[in-house]
């Protein structure tokens, strides 16, 4: 039989009359939410993974943990920007501290923490009105930033204002519940109701112009209809449909499933030989994680901000283009799953969702990777729709017919004969690496270092530097190929892999193990992405080399030059394999020179414009964007620009011309800067 | 003692409970759309969601002033 109990709020209760229909129907529907949310979860999101290929995501599972929880809760992908930053920093801690008290408050009555509410009962209560109040803060920012300085990166949707409108209901009946509850007991029983729940507390003191059993009724209703029932339906929506706060379980699942390699590596086609179809053509030919990259995708828009492209006019935003491939997903991802394999006729992404302008236009600085604070990965995907245009449609442009043609024939970007290769070191002394007796090192100079008349005095100063510190250096001669940087940016895998293999099998002949490279993209590519193929070797960037020299005292920088220099990180030395120091450590050691830092420096450096292939491209839509570049570098009055990548130093020194500056700016590559300091 | 503070009291009530039904109303709505509901039906639905949030206005601000009890005197201590 039921019995009467006093409650601690001074009311007699029938508990089981009372409570035990509020805890079924909290079970109950709390069951039926769990069904719903892992069912929805299935239903709309993991089988539309599942239609994609397999790739491997689970090998360093601590690793992958670690980062994940130093990423979600740390937030440290955020702070790059601080207003929003702070904003979501203090939406996301409110939400958990909310959610923490909640949870003890809700189960405290079974377990004899309420009826005298205990101290943890209390500090549960306090949490909850500090979490709650974080929230408001944050979201109070969050509104005005949405729809009053209206940033062009955020698209507002109704769903959008939905999320804002019902989490401000939620939180004030909330205060509401708690306010009533206080206004009905006094401080009788908590004295120091004030300190544990100041905010509701205040509120309460207006509840005291209605009388006691109104009170009770209010809370009540309050309590279950216009709150608790509310708070459910909110979290089914939030489950069942594809709204952006889904981000909160789908971010942290790509988070831990991100890339773990360097950023730009990209994956050979596996079995070439026998695959019938190469790159991706529609949805399904993307991989498992791709398909998980495009809707854990919040459609924040840090990556367009950060997009050369983007910031040059040209059609691609990396932000639209996952989104657009979201839809398609969305859209061709149910007909896939309902149409047996061989009657599929999936719609192709190309052309439909994606453009070729948008394609082209990316220069693959990774700029979007590195801004995205859930990982997701726009490099890769570009590269395999490029790769099927190039090697099933064979739809590229004239420039890049001729670009692939030279690789082919002639095993450099600008057709020239190979046996023109070594003729910038003709008058040098330098030797053939097999020539040399105990080579340190090879000395990989690259297409641009060989053949373009400009980086020419790059690989002259270098080779003055190596010969003046005595290192045994030689170089392969008229055997180097192109290292295949611009075959496979391009979407070339074919002629990548044979361009490697062939360079893999001449170094290995020669029992090369060191490499010392001028350009970022051969270094990168050596480095990153030979082993794919079997070519291990220990690779590193004549900055490291340079830096290494100085710092053994074997180098030592003496004639001043007293010029104002600002540093061009580019994008495959600095976010692809994070050098960023080794350049500025040689600029510092020449004595005179003055740095400034452009406003994009570092992990955020502004493209030249030349990667992703674009070297080889013209530049028919928007502004240049090495010209954008070379503004930059005006804005801070610099008198030189420094760079360490061939690609780089042509645009930039393109791009101080194309803007009537070369009488008082000049563009040079590091060793050239090293090499007149000595 | 009667306070004049009645018709706030209700009015803060009613914008409370509005705003709860606005949300269930677009969340609905938003749901019917994303599980593949027809584009051309949309002013259908809105015009469908108006009407009865016009009804549930009129209900609550009847059912408050008739049921929503009389009020003390504020007095903030």
């Amino acid at each position: 039989m039921d019995s009467l109990t006093r409650f601690w709020t001074g009311q007699e209760v029938y508990i089981m009359k009372v409570f035990l229909p509020i805890i079924i129907g909290f079970v109950v529907l709390f069951i039926g939410l769990l069904a719903v949310s892992a069912l929805s979860f299935w239903w709309r999101h993991y089988r539309l993974w599942y239609l994609g290929k397999e790739e491997n995501r689970s090998d360093r599972g601590a690793l992958r943990l670690k980062s994940l929880l130093a990423v979600t809760f740390g937030h440290l992908r955020f702070w790059k920007e601080l207003y929003p930053g702070a904003m979501h920093f203090l939406i996301f801690w409110g939400a958990i501290l909310i959610f923490l008290g909640k949870i003890v408050r809700l189960f405290s009555y079974p377990v004899g923490l309420t009826n005298p509410p205990q101290s943890i009962f209390k500090y549960a209560s306090f949490v909850s009105e500090i979490g709650g109040l974080l929230v408001m803060i944050g979201g109070c920012m969050a509104v005005y930033r949405r729809y009053i300085i209206k940033p062009s990166r955020l698209e507002t949707k109704p769903t959008n204002t939905l999320i804002y409108l019902w989490g401000a209901v939620l939180l004030m009946t909330g205060y509401f519940v708690k306010g009533y509850r206080i206004a009905i007991i006094g401080g009788s029983v908590v004295p120091d109701w004030p300190f544990w729940s100041p905010l509701s507390y205040l509120i309460s003191r207006f509840f005291l112009i209605l009388p006691t059993e109104p009170l009770n009724e209010l809370l009540v209703w309050h309590r279950v209809l216009i709150h608790a029932l509310p708070a459910f339906l909110f979290f089914a929506y939030v489950f069942m449909t594809r709204t952006p706060l889904q981000h909160f379980f789908l971010s942290p699942i790509n988070i831990y499933f991100r890339n773990l390699k360097p950023k730009g590596v990209l994956v050979p086609i596996p079995n070439f030989e026998e695959a019938e179809t190469f790159g991706v053509k529609e949805i399904s030919e993307l991989t498992w994680k791709q398909l998980l990259d495009l809707e854990a995708c919040t459609n924040c828009g840090r990556c367009q901000d950060v997009c050369p492209a983007h910031l040059s006019q040209k059609p691609l935003s990396p932000r639209r283009m996952t989104q657009n491939l979201k839809d398609h997903l969305r859209r061709e991802g149910p007909k896939l799953l309902t149409t047996p394999p061989d009657q599929r006729q999936p719609e192709a992404i190309m052309g439909t969702t994606v453009s070729e302008d948008e394609l082209w236009a990316c220069t693959n600085c990774m700029a979007c990777e590195e801004a995205c604070p859930v990982y997701v990965e726009q490099i890769i995907r570009i590269i395999d729709l490029r790769r099927y245009l190039v090697l099933v449609e064979t739809k590229y442009s004239s420039d890049i017919r001729l670009t692939l043609k030279n690789l082919e024939k002639n095993n450099n970007p600008w057709g020239m004969g190979r046996g023109l290769r070594t003729e910038w070191a003709k008058d040098l002394g330098v030797k053939i690496f097999s020539e040399v007796t105990d080579p340190e090192i090879l000395f990989w100079v690259g297409c641009c270092g060989s053949f373009d008349a400009r980086n020419q005095k790059v690989a002259n100063s270098m080779v003055k530097i190596l010969q003046a510190c005595e290192v045994r250096f030689g170089i392969l001669g008229n055997e180097e190929g192109c290292c295949g940087d611009p075959a496979r940016r391009i979407g070339n895998e074919y002629l990548f892999q044979m361009t490697a293999e062939a360079n893999i099998e001449i170094m290995k002949r020669y029992g090369v193990k060191k490499i010392l490279t001028l350009c970022p993209h051969c270094f990168h590519i050596l480095k990153n992405e030979y082993p794919q193929l079997g070519g291990e070797f220990q690779v590193i960037h004549h900055t490291q080399f340079l830096t290494e020299l100085i710092s053994s005292g074997k180098l030592k920088l003496t004639k001043p030059i007293n010029k104002v220099i600002t540093y061009h990180d580019s994008c495959y030395l600095g976010r692809g394999n994070q050098i960023y120091e080794a350049p500025r450590k040689i600029l510092k050691s020449i004595p005179g020179l003055k740095l400034v830092e452009m406003e994009r420096h570092h992990n955020r450096s502004f493209c030249c414009g030349a990667g992703g292939g674009r070297m080889w491209m013209e530049e028919h839509i928007g502004t240049r964007i090495n010209q954008m570049r070379t503004d930059q570098a005006i804005e801070v009055k610099a008198e030189l620009i420094g760079t360490a990548c061939p690609y780089c130093l042509t645009m930039l020194f393109d791009g101080i011309k194309e803007k009537g500056k070369e009488e008082t700016m000049a563009a040079y590559d590091l060793s050239e800067l090293v090499d007149q300091s000595m | 003692m009667e306070s004049s503070f009645r018709p706030v009291a209700i009015a803060v009530e009613v914008i409370i409970l509005m705003g709860v039904i606005y949300s269930l109303f677009l969340a609905v709505k938003l749901s019917a759309f994303d599980f593949g509901l027809e584009e051309k039906y949309q002013r259908f639905i809105d015009w469908v969601f108006m009407i009865m949030g016009c009804l549930a206005l009129v209900f609550f601000v009847a059912h408050l002033i008739t049921f929503y009890p009389r009020l003390l005197t504020l007095t903030l201590h």
